[in-house]
């Protein structure tokens, strides 16, 4: 097989994809403008592109908000998913703080933590330090129970191997437990700033002061629907990019799970020793 | 060809690396005894394999040697050391490879020099060496999930040597292997262990392969875990996979199986 005609019906499905898409669009405009739509609840595309054009290009009313909502989601996801993964790794280390921390751990776990959100605004009081509060807490549990369990779950053999070759605790955290663990824990990471995307929104519709969470409030409750609509669309942009990312960030980090990744690392060490097996020539 | 522990010892041997003596380890708070009474020498050099049904206590035995669980009873000494917990004396190599993924070939045979030293140049060759000596020189920057089982072997017997021990410790290193593979590394092992003068105990439920590796055949039983006959296998070094077929060898398959209670 060529690779043309490997390519053909990738192309031939792509087509299809865009010509689906593309009718639902233009059949939700028709209803609009023939008004068998509500527009409170559907907007016409070309609104809320119009919209886009606006809050982005003239008005420029949305970049501040966008800044502050994807400060907050990375500052909050930085220090809950830090935490979490620190914790998880002391918890799972350690035996007996691991035995009476478990029940909590199960009890926190089935809890929605967005429903803690009122209570840190509470304690906390409102402004950016709740926000991130909320977000830490929504970051906080994927990487700190799969690092948990990434630790725990070390090989046995691989284990008394290291053992038996003289390896300090500290060796054997360093380069076995910690490195086996990275594939789980980018897992936790990838959930947790999906997660952040939410917290950051809940924490705004809280406090509706700024950020993108407030506007589309503020949109909503002018009933300018396609504003509304134009927010809720970079958000789904944002979100994508997001899992883009985390998944690219996580083949290139824990690259021995892919055969690309493999394939980079190795060719890279390769040249790195390339006195090493050019040796064997001469 | 039956001999107790006790006969083992003449006055003009020279000392055993290994030596156990009534070696007992019971799990498990008195619930399994895992091994028994257990004593034997291991002369400097020599080969042993322990052979058994599963379940009889070799893999107790060789983790005892190695300090990594505790006996509950008897004495048990490497290079006249007594065993207290995980020394670096011998070295180990399990079923599964147990390689590190995220590791090149040559990586994961330097690891017991790292874990012991900052690896020098010097290091790094005599690994790089390890592997072409193991039939791995063009994959030394080939990650162990792109290698085949029985390559993954030989780079965990690579590294095995590199941790420099003279004492093999080797629990059923082939045995997850496709006959064939096992037979061409049974043979390459041999050649190898002779080459670096290494003593090596050997654990297999394979009895052909026990016999065709080994100097001595320790023949184990289980319920409780215990010795039940060292047999010693006199044949010249190097060996050809062709000794299977002589009747020498087969008689002392059959004297294994006799011990054994297989008929
Ligand atoms: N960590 C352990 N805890 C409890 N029992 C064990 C443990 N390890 C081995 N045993 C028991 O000790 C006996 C001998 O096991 P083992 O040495 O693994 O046998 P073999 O390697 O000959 O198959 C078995 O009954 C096994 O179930
Ligand atoms: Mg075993």
């Amino acid at each position: 097989m060529t690779a043309g005609a490997d390519r053909a019906p990738a192309l031939r499905r792509a087509a299809t994809h865009a010509a689906i898409f593309l009718s639902l669009i233009a059949a939700w405009e028709v209803g609009a403008q023939a008004g068998w739509l509500d527009p409170l609840f559907f907007p016409a595309p070309s609104a809320i592109l119009a919209s886009f054009w606006r809050i982005y290009v003239v008005q420029m009313n949305i970049w501040p908000h966008l800044g502050v909502s994807l400060g907050l989601v990375f500052a909050g996801f930085a220090i809950g998913s830090i935490l979490g993964v620190g914790l998880g790794a002391v918890v799972g280390l350690n035996a007996l703080v691991r035995r009476f921390l478990q029940p909590y751990v199960i009890v926190m776990e089935a809890t929605p933590r967005i429903a803690v959100a009122p209570l840190i605004i509470a304690a906390v009081g409102f402004g950016a330090q709740s926000k991130i509060a909320i977000i830490m807490l929504v970051c906080f549990f994927a990487p700190f129970i799969n690092t948990l369990s990434g630790v725990v779950n070390v090989n046995e053999d691989r284990l008394q191997l290291f053992r038996s070759m003289g390896a300090s605790k500290w060796q054997i955290l360093r380069k076995l437990v910690l490195p086996d663990a990275v594939p789980v824990i980018m897992a936790g990471e990838r959930l947790a700033l999906t997660a952040a995307l939410s917290g950051v929104l809940v924490a705004e519709f809280i406090q509706r002061d700024q950020g993108i969470g407030a506007l589309i409030l503020t949109y909503t409750r002018n009933l300018n629907m396609p504003s509304a609509f134009a927010c809720i669309f970079t958000l789904t942009a944002i979100g994508f990019a997001i899992f883009k990312g985390m998944e690219i960030l996580d083949r290139r980090v824990a690259f021995w799970t892919n055969e690309e990744g493999l394939r980079r690392v190795g060719l890279a060490r390769a040249a790195a020793h390339a006195t090493l097996a050019g040796g064997r020539h001469g | 060809m039956t001999r107790t522990a006790e006969t083992l010892r003449t006055a003009n041997a020279p000392a055993p690396i290994i030596s156990a003596r009534d070696v007992g380890k019971i799990f498990g708070g008195g619930s399994v005894v895992a091994l028994q009474g257990a004593s034997f020498d291991v002369a400097q050099g020599s080969f042993v394999s322990l052979v058994g049904p599963s379940g009889c206590g070799k893999s107790t035995l060789l983790r005892l040697i190695a300090g990594l669980i505790e006996r509950t009873s008897g004495s048990l000494s490497v290079h006249g050391r007594d065993i207290t917990g995980p020394h670096t004396d011998v070295g180990l190599m399990f079923q599964k490879a147990t390689l590190l993924d995220w590791r090149t070939a040559l990586e994961n045979v330097l690891l017991p020099t790292e874990i012991a030293r900052t690896p020098t140049a010097e290091d790094k060759r005599r690994a790089f060496d390890l592997l072409k000596m193991v039939g791995l020189g063009d994959f030394a920057f080939s990650f162990p999930s792109q290698l085949s089982g029985g390559m993954q072997q030989r780079v965990a017997l690579a590294r095995l040597l590199q941790t420099g021990a003279d004492v093999l410790l080797l629990d059923e290193p082939f045995g997850a292997l496709d006959e064939f593979t096992r037979e061409r590394l049974n043979v390459e092992l041999m050649r190898i262990v002779a080459e670096v003068r290494a003593t090596t105990v050997f654990v297999t439920h394979n009895i052909v392969e026990a016999i065709f590796l080994a100097d001595q055949v320790v023949v184990m039983s289980p319920r409780p875990g215990r010795i039940s006959a060292i047999i010693d296998v006199p044949f010249e070094r190097p060996r050809t996979l062709s000794l299977q077929t002589s009747v020498e060898f087969n008689r002392i398959v059959e004297e294994v199986r006799t011990t054994l209670g297989e008929h």
